[in-house]
């Protein structure tokens, strides 16, 4: 039996792998027996500190362990997206100085808005490959150390343009989203990683709402010390850049890119077989649930990303906060992701042990669209106190959609699953910078019209998700094909690959990872029924 | 159920704590009474230079005030003219006097007693962080209650005469570039020397 190439590390496509929660770990399994799962005494992976799969990778998630290599891959990982996206927002609660400062008006500050996120547009597609070739080590570490000069490089900042032009370089660190994603996918068994994505994503992401207190707290400091308050915000920007320059060196020295050393030291043994990269952007592509998860997330993390811009300027203006306060109102929308993105991670679960790939959809419908209504509820908030509850429940609502959309995403595709997550995360960004271009650009609209306005678009938005259907596991309003090969989940992946491959057993992961995927038929799996796939049968069982 | 009770328990003092806040704040600029003070406004520079600018400002009762007896205090702002208020909501001139946001900047407050009726004249040194913009310059009269009563100020009724231009300072030092520049290159070079290192290291282990 062939062992199967596209697990090893360094195929395209294995980028994101292992971020569904039902992958099975085989690499080894054919050869090895059923012993392959524990841990043997002569076994060089008694030396790790927590329990790990033939792979190396951790069987068990310690968020308070700092455990060499894994904990403290996930802890590198997560601070680094932390950190990043502290950075990127850290203009958002200034604006209020700096536009004095600058002379700008709400068409630049909108633009400004709109390139900071544009970057990462680019950059995050680019990560995936980055990663493939140098290490998620590298990959954060460029990610981090390149973008700092951009955030120093605020204190030269003298007009609209300049200022749009240094947002848009410190947006391409938002990249760090992938490689976090891609080094705990190497470090976490395939059961798991659900969970660590999900709480990896969400801390990471709180980083938006960090920024909005962090800022005003270092530059009211700054201020203190004698400062004008033209010259105290452009010394405030050295603490994100000094942020991610000490967390660029963390990386490169404490960080291991695998669990059993560095990818330049390691000697790759064995045969690695890249995918065809045109082969796997084209199943990406042609996949049109591809395009409406990157439209749906583009009004889940989209929409988070515009408010972390808008909404700390939208407390103060109206409200008439001051600088400070407005700073933590705007921090609770950002610092919900802790437990509200895993929140939604694991409803997604849920709903799918109970009514399979259905459920999932469903929850991420209800999720999204209820925060979305939330959204049109704070710009028709005219008291604080209702503000600030429409903002904390719409924070909820939005961010647990953003977590059940990474619960439907991994089964869209088995061959491309690394470029669709890259995909995907690119479509928040895009989400973003258009509707902060369309409600939050002109005068055309006040910020509170442009919330509702986002929110109606957001519903709307919403809706594909009752178009995305799988044959085998149905959709929102369709049951499940009831033809004959069409309801096999080794159909739907198997169909990624062409004939010619299959005779070369290069769909074999795919295989497997049907099988492991028929829980997402709910309650009503019956595995008893299912022939075996004529070439997928593992040796040991 | 307790989570219920508790949710609508908020709502509920949500809703009253917004109904509450509706009724005190219905003051508009409309109602005060228009040029009860006389007040100009003079820059003691014109043109472009290096230096601390200032203003020199007069205000003084005019002879058509009627609600002279009312008048507690003075005070004198520094408003937005039109020209710096486009395409920038929060400046906006709003007729309701607790949203109007078009005089943000406080110059000076006199307490006033009759004897003052003849006014005041001043130097103001603008502050470091008065935007670039145009501007006018506005005296409100107060009552006992901190109400706005009456107003005058330096420009006509339009906004369009005797403004003057304020450039603001950059904020930018050259300490804090120098700084940038040294903290930007060590970040790109201790990343290379890190790359290069492990490349090379690398190397030697492959050859050995």
């Amino acid at each position: 039996m062939a062992p199967n190439h596209s697990n090893e590390n360094g195929s395209i496509g294995s980028s994101l792998h292992g971020v569904t929660a039902r992958e099975q770990i085989f690499c080894f399994s054919v050869e090895d027996g059923p012993s392959s799962q524990a841990i043997r005494s002569d076994d060089p992976t008694a030396k790790f500190a927590l329990p790990v799969d033939s792979e190396h990778r951790a069987k068990v998630f310690k968020p308070l362990s700092f455990a060499k290599p894994h904990m403290r891959a996930f802890h590198l990982g997560w601070i680094s997206f932390f950190t990043c996206f502290i950075s990127t927002f850290a203009a958002a609660p200034l604006v209020p100085v700096i536009r004095d400062n600058l002379d700008l008006t709400k068409t630049d500050i909108g633009n400004a808005g709109v390139a900071s996120v544009s970057g990462a547009i680019f950059s995050r597609l680019a990560m995936g490959a980055v990663c493939d070739l140098l290490g998620a080590r590298y990959g954060t570490a460029f990610s981090l150390m390149l973008s700092a000069p951009a955030v120093f490089s605020m204190s030269f900042v003298a007009d609209a343009g300049s200022y749009l032009a240094v947002r848009f370089m410190i947006g391409f660190c938002l990249a760090t989203f992938v490689s976090c994603q891609y080094w705990t996918s190497v470090m976490f068994t395939g059961k798991i990683i659900g969970l660590v994505n999900g709480c990896a994503g969400g801390w990471g992401d709180m980083g938006g709402g960090v920024t909005q207190l962090l800022m005003p707290m270092v530059f009211h400091v700054i201020k203190l010390t004698g400062a004008t308050p033209f010259s105290a915000w452009r010394f405030a920007f050295f603490i994100p850049g000094f942020l991610q320059i000490i967390m660029g060196i963390l990386v490169l020295t404490l960080g291991q890119d695998l669990p059993d050393g560095n990818l330049s030291t390691l000697q790759k043994s064995g045969q690695v077989s890249k995918d065809k990269f045109s082969k796997v952007f084209w199943f990406a592509v042609k996949n049109y649930r591809t395009w409406i998860l990157f439209v749906l997330y583009g009004f889940s993390m989209g929409v988070e990303l515009t408010i972390n811009n808008v909404i700390s300027g939208y407390f103060y203006d109206r409200f008439n906060l001051t600088l400070h306060t407005a700073g933590i109102v705007a921090a609770s929308f950002g610092m919900a992701n802790f437990f509200a993105r895993p929140f939604g991670g694991y409803a997604s679960d849920v709903a799918a042990r109970l009514f399979g790939m259905r459920g999932r959809l469903w929850t991420l419908w209800i999720l999204q669209t209820v925060g979305a209504l939330f959204c049109i509820w704070l710009g028709r908030a005219s008291s604080l106190p209702i503000a600030i509850l429409a903002m904390m429940l719409f924070s909820v609502g939005t961010q647990a959609a953003c977590g059940a959309l990474f619960g439907v995403a991994p089964f869209v595709s088995r061959r491309s699953l690394g470029l669709i997550s890259g995909l995907t995360g690119a479509g928040g960004n895009f989400g973003s910078g258009v509707t902060q271009l369309l409600f939050f650009s002109s005068s055309r609209f006040s910020t509170a019209e442009g919330l509702s306005l986002m929110g109606v678009m957001a519903v709307v938005c919403t809706i594909p998700v009752a178009f995305i259907h799988f044959p085998q596991w149905g959709s929102m309003f369709l049951r499940p094909s009831q033809h004959e090969e069409r309801s096999k989940e080794e159909h739907y992946y198997g169909g990624e690959w062409t004939e010619e491959e299959k005779s070369l057993g290069l769909h074999e992961g795919s295989i497997k990872f049907a099988e492991n995927s028929r829980s997402e038929r709910g309650r009503k799996a019956v595995l008893a029924d299912i022939p075996t796939p004529e070439t997928g049968s593992p040796a040991h069982v | 159920m307790a989570i219920h009770k508790i949710l609508f328990a908020s709502l509920l003092i949500c809703l009253l704590i917004q109904s509450s806040h509706a009724a005190t704040k219905e003051r508009l600029f409309s109602d005060l009474e228009k040029s009860a003070l006389e007040v100009t406004a003079t820059p003691s520079r014109v043109g472009e230079g290096v230096g601390v600018d200032k203003l020199s400002i007069t205000w003084k009762v005019s002879s058509t005030a009627t609600k002279e007896p009312e008048f507690k205090a003075i005070k004198v702002k520094l408003c937005y003219a039109p020209a710096s208020q486009v395409d920038r909501p929060w400046r906006k001139t709003e007729n309701e006097l607790f949203k109007d946001k078009s005089c943000p900047h406080k110059i000076s407050s006199w307490s006033y007693d009759p004897a003052m009726k003849a006014g005041q004249s001043f130097d103001y040194t603008l502050e470091r962080d008065i935007p670039t913009g145009t501007y006018f310059v506005r005296a409100y009269a107060v009552d006992t209650k901190d109400h706005e009563v009456a107003f005058g100020q330096s420009t006509n009724e339009d906004k369009t005469t005797n403004l003057f231009s304020v450039q603001a300072i950059s904020g930018r030092h050259k300490s804090l570039d120098i700084a940038s520049v040294c903290f930007s290159v060590f970040s790109v070079v201790a990343l290379l020397v890190f790359f290069v290192n492990e490349k090379r290291k690398a190397k030697i282990e492959q050859s050995e």
